[in-house]
């Protein structure tokens, strides 16, 4: 059964017909042609499919295409316009080799954008429990862990009006 | 992707949603924060013929006072739960539970209606609901009827849901003034379910004492060790809650993440510990 989606992806608006069996990860990367956003376990657990949802990370492999009707998604896409202009989160894990293959990093640069959104100044226990939901098989999580501390001081030391955007509005 | 084909529907009304329910019956799924259904059906061991969400429908997101109660929305989010001030009030151990619940991204798409119709033996919300004389309002398009969560938890992943019934609400009694509690849980991996959890409450000056075991039955179990604190919480009243937990985890079962004595032995040291906190949280 086909049912037709009004989605606003890294705000931009997109009306796409998805079979009711699509989950929003696969719409994300087939549909809409985002493949920044991966699958791992495609059953909820290791979080490299993470996007936000009206503001609020979420698992993509979790949620029905067809649920997503009306929503505002931001996928790892959204963060930077590309290589030259790096988010700061991404910036502060290139610098802190904070990836190696780079399977789990949107996951994690998202989980850690709504950390940093929640908790400005996280203690690394804070960090830890703050990326329990994305799995990393490479790293060991030592770099990562140092990745967000550098990052939080890079985004603490900008002024208030240049501050990377969190993601799109919180829900009402 | 999943592959067995199913009609989807998006009601925005919970009327609407009730009547949906009401005509497919046993065919029709509720997907609510999806954690659970969506990975059973990806793996197709659940392959229903209809699929109801409940994400468009806002009037079961609330978090209400309502005199000596509180009153949750079934559609409330473990993230609301974990933070919302009048929970943290008047139910802390439940904002408690909430907080061990899978992981952030876990916790702003799941819900306490869908993680309590689910009934997992080893859930965070069960031991807390039953510990705290918690009752569930199930509605559908023919009326509603308020369960007791003991009598609403039947089995193994069982309630007492009939086909076109809903959960909308959670209804916690606040916990009495003076009142100590503690929900802790064991686990080797944040995030999955617990091995073994527990949760107490314990009434001022001793006056009643209760323990919600979860992980070691097919549903969470309440155990009433009041007679066990008489004269406060000392090595042989804690040695009777241990004794008590043991015997109340007769049913345990075994799994992977641990077999059925160790549980029952995780039981024991569970109790004894929420025993200990909330009565140190006591006033």
């Amino acid at each position: 059964m086909k049912v037709p989606v009004k989605v606003t992806v890294n705000k931009k608006n997109y009306n796409v017909e998805v079979d009711t069996r699509m989950i929003l990860a696969d719409m994300l990367r087939d549909e809409l042609r985002l493949t920044g956003t991966h699958i791992g376990c495609g059953t909820g657990s290791c979080g490299a499919c993470t996007v936000m949802l009206n503001g609020h990370t979420v698992k993509s492999c979790c949620i029905l295409a067809a649920d997503a009707d009306g929503q505002e998604i931001t996928t790892i896409e959204g963060l930077s316009t590309g290589a030259q202009h790096l988010h700061p989160i991404q910036e502060a894990f290139v610098e802190n080799q904070g990836l190696q293959c780079g399977y789990c990093t949107p996951g994690m640069v998202l989980s850690t954008l709504q950390l940093l959104t929640d908790k400005p100044n996280p203690t690394e226990d804070e960090i830890r429990h703050g990326i329990a939901g994305n799995l990393c098989r490479c790293t060991g999580y030592q770099f990562i862990v140092k990745s967000i501390q550098e990052a939080a001081k890079t985004i603490n030391s900008k002024p208030a009006a240049s501050k990377p955007a969190a993601a799109v509005s919180s829900r009402g | 992707m999943i592959s067995q084909e199913f009609e989807f529907h998006a009601p925005k009304q919970l009327s609407e949603a009730l009547n949906l329910l009401q005509r497919y019956g046993d065919d029709a799924k509720v997907l609510a924060g999806g954690m659970s259904l969506v990975p059973l059906m990806t793996l197709g061991l659940l392959q229903p013929k209809v699929v109801v969400s409940f994400n468009h429908i806002r009037e079961l997101d609330y978090v209400n006072e309502d005199k000596g109660m509180l009153r949750i929305g079934a559609m409330t989010r473990h993230s609301t739960i974990r933070a919302n001030p009048l929970i943290g009030r008047h139910c802390p151990l439940l904002s408690e539970a909430a907080s061990y619940v899978g992981d952030v991204q876990v916790r702003h798409r799941g819900t306490i209606g869908g993680s309590v119709a689910h009934a997992d033996p080893a859930a965070d919300y069960p031991p807390v609901m039953l510990v705290v004389g918690a009752q569930v309002k199930l509605q559908s398009a023919k009326g509603e009827r308020v369960v007791k969560m003991e009598n609403f938890l039947k089995g193994l992943m069982q309630t007492d849901l009939l086909p076109g019934e809903l959960l909308t609400e959670i209804q916690i009694p606040k916990l009495p003034d003076g009142a100590g509690s503690s929900y802790q849980r064991l686990h080797r991996v944040e995030g999955n379910f617990a091995i073994v959890n527990a949760a107490a409450v314990i009434e001022k000056g001793f006056k009643s004492a209760r323990l919600g075991l979860g992980g070691v039955g097919e549903t969470a179990i309440l155990v009433d060790v009041t007679k066990r604190l008489g004269k406060g919480v000392n090595d042989e009243a804690l040695r009777g809650v241990s004794d008590d937990a043991y015997a109340a985890s007769h049913d345990a079962y075994g799994d992977l993440n641990g077999d059925a004595d160790y549980r029952k032995a995780m039981a024991r040291i569970y109790a004894q510990r929420v025993t200990k906190a909330a009565a140190a949280r006591m006033s």
